[in-house]
């Protein structure tokens, strides 16, 4: 038995397959989705593959600062992006590539049109939002609702997702009445999906400004790859699908 | 399907449970000789990990091996090796981890072993490492058999440390448990239903192997 066993061990250290040099993008949760299609699009020109790895833009950061091997790095607003560039990990200073649009949500059928109302007055069911501390778009629903003086009427019926992708679950599996997420989580429901939503008044929170580096890891293996794909993020071709998938450009 | 993620899992567990078997074997057998408060100590430490969150354990490795802190740095600087966010790195935490899981049952089944047994081995002239490896191992065939699947098969269900120092990078972190749960936060729950399937179905075959294995012995399956 153990021949055997370290035999096929020994067989499987071997084969350890080496995979191809790609683009490394860390994605805020938000933006996931649509820089998957960037992805696509980006690939169907330059012929260059681009992985994306998604979570709260928080846990992206703390994870570049530890020592990720990211490329690039497209957090959710400006604050995480300088910190990365602040603390020497990044080879640019952040750029906005989109700015956001918090939307209210609900896949079991809320009234979000009167959203101000309803959830001051209906008692039903929990209110997701992202972590404030770590998903900017949390902020963004943080600051709304204490614009609109509803935070302390409903803090006991939130709960606060891990990140962005968090909330669209809670939000599409109804295990959340209302939830406060991206615009451009509509844009990728098929339409047999039960969703109504509704855009939060843009002067209730903070711009979402959201920024992109370069990283200091991109340097490391074909950074023309990488800076190729920087470079892009800002072109007219991009732009053109971040509107089309929900976010305003400069 | 993708099914890198898959085989990215068995090979994590594969390379993890033969290291448990070369230097958890030597070990267990250690413990299993007569005790001291030393042995309590060290058996106690080896099997946290067992009671202890996983993200605790993650925690710490992060830390640890992390580019910033001295040792990671030097691992670093002097052998290019980086233990956070790569393959090594989850090689040598799903060590950590799953160290109870090959400790206990061999140490158990050693120290449950008549001492006739060794004894009858030297007097016959057979040396301390020969009487091991020819008498003792044969004789808990059984708790090996054990203890390397369900190894195996606790790696294969590892998690959270996974999610602290892994980092969900294609073909490299990103093992099956992992992918579930991209593939649920990102809304593709058909992806998700397969690879849990797949996982189920690995893990269950495994766990009715040890039993149909084990069925004539009256211990439970950890044993």
């Amino acid at each position: 038995m153990f021949r055997r066993l370290i035999s096929s061990g020994i067989i499987t250290l071997m084969v350890m397959p080496a995979f191809a040099q790609t683009v490394r993008v860390a994605v805020a949760a938000n933006a996931q989705y649509v820089v998957k299609k960037l992805a696509t699009d980006f690939k169907k020109k330059t012929g260059l593959t681009v992985e994306v790895i998604s979570g709260s833009s928080g846990k992206l950061s703390a994870q570049i600062q530890n020592g990720a091997p990211y490329d690039l790095f497209l957090s959710a607003d400006m604050d995480f992006a300088q910190s990365v560039y602040g603390n020497g990990f990044a080879l640019t200073k952040p750029k906005t590539y989109a700015y956001g649009s918090l939307i209210v949500c609900s896949s079991t059928g809320a009234d979000v049109k009167n959203w101000k109302k309803y959830i001051a007055t209906s008692t039903s069911g929990k209110i997701a939002i992202g972590n404030p501390k770590l998903a900017p778009y949390g902020k963004a629903a943080e600051e709304s609702l204490n614009h609109f003086a509803l935070y302390k009427a409903i803090a006991s019926r939130l709960v606060f997702a891990e990140s962005i992708s968090q909330v669209n679950t809670y939000v599409l599996k109804g295990v959340v009445n209302i939830g406060f997420t991206t615009e451009s989580l509509f844009y990728e429901l098929d339409a047999s999906q039960k969703f109504v939503w509704e855009k939060v008044d843009p002067s209730s929170y903070e711009p979402i400004a959201q920024g992109a580096v370069l990283l200091k890891h991109a340097k490391n293996k074909n950074y023309s790859n990488n800076k190729k794909f920087y470079d892009y993020l800002f072109s007219a071709d991009a732009k053109a699908i971040f509107r089309k998938f929900g976010y305003k450009t400069a | 399907m993708e099914w890198t993620p898959i085989w990215l899992s068995l090979k994590l567990a594969a390379i993890t449970t033969f290291i448990l078997l070369i230097i958890g074997i030597p070990i267990a057998y250690w413990l299993s000789r007569r005790s001291s408060w030393v042995k309590v100590i060290f058996e106690a430490i080896l099997t946290m990990p067992l009671v202890l969150p996983p993200s605790v354990l993650g925690f710490y490795l992060l830390l640890t091996f992390s580019p910033n802190s001295p040792i990671g740095k030097w691992l670093l600087d002097y052998f290019n090796l980086s233990l956070v966010f790569s393959f090594e790195g989850l090689v040598v935490a799903s060590v950590v981890y799953s160290f109870p899981f090959m400790i206990s049952p061999v140490k158990s089944a050693l120290a449950h072993l008549p001492a006739s047994l060794a004894e009858a081995s030297y007097t016959m002239g057979k040396s301390k490492l020969e009487t091991f490896y020819r008498v003792l191992l044969p004789n808990i065939k059984s708790s090996l058999l054990t203890a390397t699947v369900l190894t195996f098969a606790h790696t294969l269900g590892e998690f959270g440390v996974v999610l602290m120092i892994g980092g969900k990078l294609e073909g490299v972190t990103k093992v099956a448990s992992i992918a579930i749960y991209d593939a649920v936060d990102n809304n593709q729950y058909g992806q998700a239903h397969q690879y849990s399937l797949v996982l189920f179905a690995i893990t269950f075959a495994i766990v009715i192997l040890v039993f149909v294995f084990n069925r004539n012995s009256s211990g439970g399956p950890l044993e």
